[in-house]
């Protein structure tokens, strides 16, 4: 909170004193800069922190720009406009959102899709405002645009968007300090992590993409009245290309970058444009090369120096509070299912319960459908035939984060972390994703939370209590632990383990089966374990389901299995 | 039929013709090595610009096809070892870079010809009597053209070797070199033919469409759109997909306008996106 105080009156007083250094005219003209910086924050915010790259920006800016014209002409001096103009800037923001919210479900890849598509709507408001004579003035656009009511002097222009672009950097560092950015930059790296601790990844996607919109909006509400004008120019292709550029070359990845970059190459290219006919190739060889060998831009030479400085999280640790679960104990039923990848059938009218608390086995021959098990339990792959239920409901096809907040933890096979997070923010997101509220997540506080459990994690782990390494930078055993403590620290009902010593060394293998069993009797859960591992099994299993061929060939406690014929024929390689 | 009728009729079909031909070589940029070229849409461009120059300085026009294919392909050849090849398996970096390249090609285009509309002549002038009606000779070439070389492709790559190679590599990149197949090779090759397409696809549309720097991003639009609507890896999806985005595309902006026919283009992909995200025939 301090810091963030500080940080922001800093960047006041900058703002404040950067006229003085300028002529009146300069200063006029950076206002403009002022407002694509809003704008291309907010494609920093999208690609830089959350991983996805919209290639249509403009468009935000555009529909704000043009809404706020038509506002200014049609109620000119009204105090209507106190209402109008924030709505202005806030509907681009629920388009992106909502657009978000179509674009991102069941869409796991940062791949090009979303890209192309955001590229194509903002061709799509180009031919719109261009071909709306009648509402956007078409191709000469929206002309004589009142200046803001008591604000429309050529001496302001400079102050309003100087204030706008102070508040709005106050807001994102704000936000990217707080959980929430750690949530963003969380689903950059890994989606299917995020998912599995509770969140809502396309929900989170966009959100992200409606602030954006919303900062898009805001450039554009501001810059009708002081252009006096709007263009479809504003709302196209050239613009949103720019704005990529722009947070390219200054640096995606920081608050700053996209704010130095259009400062910078927007003031250079307006001097340039003219007088140097290749300046925009050179431009784009600048991109290329940066893409290629840069891509945390010009500021990306100063974020080891920011990261040195980032303050630590101070302050006494705080309890996070007890995770609340629905009621219905943590039995799991399959009952006659069936499912395939392909024409390959990998579960085959597999009926099998897990109903008590303890530990359970599941083993089978290679393609036995095991991890299948696993994934159509969370909701990973679909059900051709049948039903699952856990806690007392039917959970068939409930995605990953339902499932997860109905209390079954999981950790994969390999190790599955967000590498670029430090320690302490890959534990503090396990507990967050259990516990904290949507709106918990501006709290600068949540930072500081702990459980009793983590801390006694962190006596048998003590790297785990070192929380500014980067989880990318620990071992591969050390990521195992951590991916560990973050399914525990969730505090689940039913913890799903995917061959948890898989790459451990003997030792560290007996301490993770010394976790494995303290869990159990710490918090009474029940656990399901894929093991291959016999010696494993035999320490661990209370019981042991064998799996053969998408079926459940056999179960009882390990002498019943190890006595049963089935099992022995199939081991030992006989009947298929 | 009315002559009205069979001309419509024949626009469609020409558009999902020369479409599935542009979308060809984004196909199997995208399809078999996941990278999706943005910089397609400015191949095409330089291969229209081939065409413009070749016919500038009153050479014959069947010339264009071997120049723009030659150039697209040198092209082609320099961005996968300079930029592609790093970046493999890296999507959302090849997506930057080849976006990067599309504004140096745009760019680096508008620097020396400048922005004017540049016009091509008809190379094949004339009309051919179909069913009544007289429909153009150059475009009913194109239709027969690009509908016989597709059908060509889509022989070749399910019988050759060489396409079952390119199966392997797309199926398990790591074990096709290990029983010996040059997947790096066979990559830069698929890479070099999708940008050669690109270029051909460009000589075809120039006598039909002003030639300008910023024409690509309709192409690679479009294109992109034929494989979202119609799934990656096989030719009858891109098929089907050329079919739905080309016809729909060509019979609304015949009913309505060119805006009208974009939207509705635009909300089918998206749609498409939304509810059917691997497309209408997407090989598993």
């Amino acid at each position: 909170m301090g810091s963030w105080l500080a940080h922001s009156a800093a960047v006041a007083v900058v703002l404040v004193l950067l006229p003085l250094g300028l002529g009146d005219f300069a200063a006029y003209q950076l206002a403009l800069y002022f407002l694509y910086a809003i704008a291309a924050l907010g494609v920093g915010l999208c690609w830089g922190s959350a991983g996805f790259l919209p290639l249509g920006q403009a468009m935000f800016v555009g529909i704000g720009g043009y809404l706020s014209g038509l506002a200014l002409i049609q109620f000119k001096g009204s105090a209507l406009l106190l209402v109008l103009l924030p709505l202005a800037a806030l509907a681009p923001g629920l388009l992106a959102f909502g657009l978000g919210l179509i674009l991102f479900r069941g869409r796991r890849e940062t791949g090009p899709y979303f890209a192309l598509i955001t590229l194509a709507l903002s061709l799509l408001a180009f031919q719109i405002a261009n071909g709306w004579n009648s509402v956007t003035g078409g191709f000469n656009g929206l002309k004589g645009i009142p200046g803001l009511p008591g604000l429309d002097d050529f001496s302001h222009a400079y102050w309003i968007s100087a204030a706008a672009l102070a508040v709005v950097i106050a807001a994102t560092s704000w936000l990217s300090k707080a959980p929430a950015g750690v949530l963003w930059r969380a689903v950059a790296q890994n989606e299917r992590r995020v998912a599995f601790l509770g969140f809502d990844v396309t929900l989170t996607k966009a959100a992200v993409f409606g602030l954006s919109g919303v900062l898009g909006g805001i450039a554009g509400v501001l810059y009708a009245p002081q252009q006096n004008l709007v263009t479809p120019q504003l709302v196209g292709f050239t613009l949103s290309a720019e704005l990529v550029i722009w947070a390219a070359v200054g640096g995606r990845g920081s608050l700053y970058g996209p704010i130095l970059g259009t400062i910078l190459i927007g003031v250079l290219t307006a001097e340039l444009r003219n007088t140097f006919a290749y300046w925009e190739v050179l431009l784009a060889i600048i991109f290329i090369v940066v893409v290629r060998w840069a891509p945390q831009g010009l500021v990306g030479f100063a974020l080891p120096i920011v990261e040195r400085l980032r303050p630590r999280p101070r302050g006494p640790a705080r309890e996070a509070p007890a995770r609340v679960l629905p009621g219905g104990g943590a039995a799991v039923a399959f009952e006659g299912i069936a499912a395939s990848a392909g024409p390959v059938q990998i579960l085959d009218g597999l009926t099998l319960a897990v109903d008590h608390p303890g530990i359970t086995c599941l083993i089978g021959p290679n393609g036995a459908g095991k991890t299948s098990c696993f994934n159509l339990l969370t909701g990973e792959l679909p059900a051709a035939a049948g039903s699952v239920r856990f806690a007392g409901r039917a959970i068939t096809g409930l995605p990953p984060t339902g499932v997860t907040r109905l209390g079954i933890a999981r950790k994969f096979q390999i190790p599955n972390v967000f590498p670029g997070l430090s320690v302490a923010e890959n534990l503090n997101l396990a507990l967050w994703g259990a516990r904290a509220r949507a709106r918990d997540l501006l709290k600068l506080r949540l930072h500081r939370w702990s459980s009793p459990l983590l801390r006694e994690l962190s006596e048998r782990y003590p790297f785990l209590a070192e929380g500014r390494n980067r989880a990318g930078d620990l071992s591969h055993g050390e990521r195992q632990i951590l991916e560990l403590a973050m399914a525990l620290a969730m505090e689940p009902r039913l913890l799903l383990l995917d061959e948890p010593c898989a790459g451990l060394s003997p030792e560290e293998t007996h301490r993770v089966i010394d976790v494995i069993r303290w869990a159990r009797r710490r918090l009474g859960l029940a656990i399901v374990i894929i093991e291959h591992d016999m010696s494993l099994v035999k320490e661990l299993a209370d019981r042991v389901l064998v799996l053969h061929q998408g079926k459940l060939l056999a179960a009882g406690s390990i002498a019943e299995i190890q006595a049963d014929p089935a099992v022995r024929a199939v081991y030992a390689g006989g009947t298929k | 039929m009315d002559p009205l009728v069979t001309t419509q009729f024949l626009n469609i079909a020409f558009g999902i013709a020369t479409l599935a031909v542009l979308a060809l070589g984004l196909a199997i940029v995208f399809g078999l090595l996941g990278v999706l070229n943005i910089a397609h849409g400015e191949l095409v461009m330089a291969g229209a610009y081939a065409a413009w120059i070749v016919q500038s300085a009153g050479l014959p026009y069947a010339l264009a096809v071997p120049l723009a294919m030659l150039a697209c392909g040198l092209l082609g050849w320099l961005i996968e070892a300079g930029l592609i090849r790093p970046l493999y398996a890296r999507p959302f970096d090849t997506l930057l870079a080849t976006w990067g390249l599309s504004l140096l090609l745009r760019k680096t285009a508008e620097a020396i010809w400048g922005l004017g509309y540049k016009s091509v002549a008809l190379p094949l002038p004339g009309t051919v009597d179909v069913l009544g009606a007289a429909y153009p000779r150059y475009r009913l070439m194109l239709i027969v053209l690009c509908l016989a070389g597709v059908a060509a492709l889509a022989a070749w790559f399910a019988k050759s070797g060489a396409g079952t190679r390119i199966k392997a590599m797309v199926a398990n990149p790591d074990l096709a070199q290990a029983v010996g197949i040059r997947t790096g090779r066979l990559a830069r090759n698929a890479f070099v033919a999708g940008c050669a397409l690109a270029g051909l696809g460009g000589v075809m549309v120039a006598p039909l469409t002003p030639v300008h720097p910023f024409m690509g991003i309709d192409y690679i639009l479009e294109s992109f759109f034929v494989l979202v609507v119609g799934g990656l890896g096989s030719v009858a999806g891109l098929v089907a997909g050329a079919g739905i985005i080309g016809g729909l595309g060509s019979l609304v902006s015949a009913v309505a306008d060119r805006t009208a026919g974009y939207t509705a283009v635009l909300v089918i992909a998206i749609l498409f996106l939304w509810l059917r995200p691997r497309g209408l025939l997407a090989r598993a």
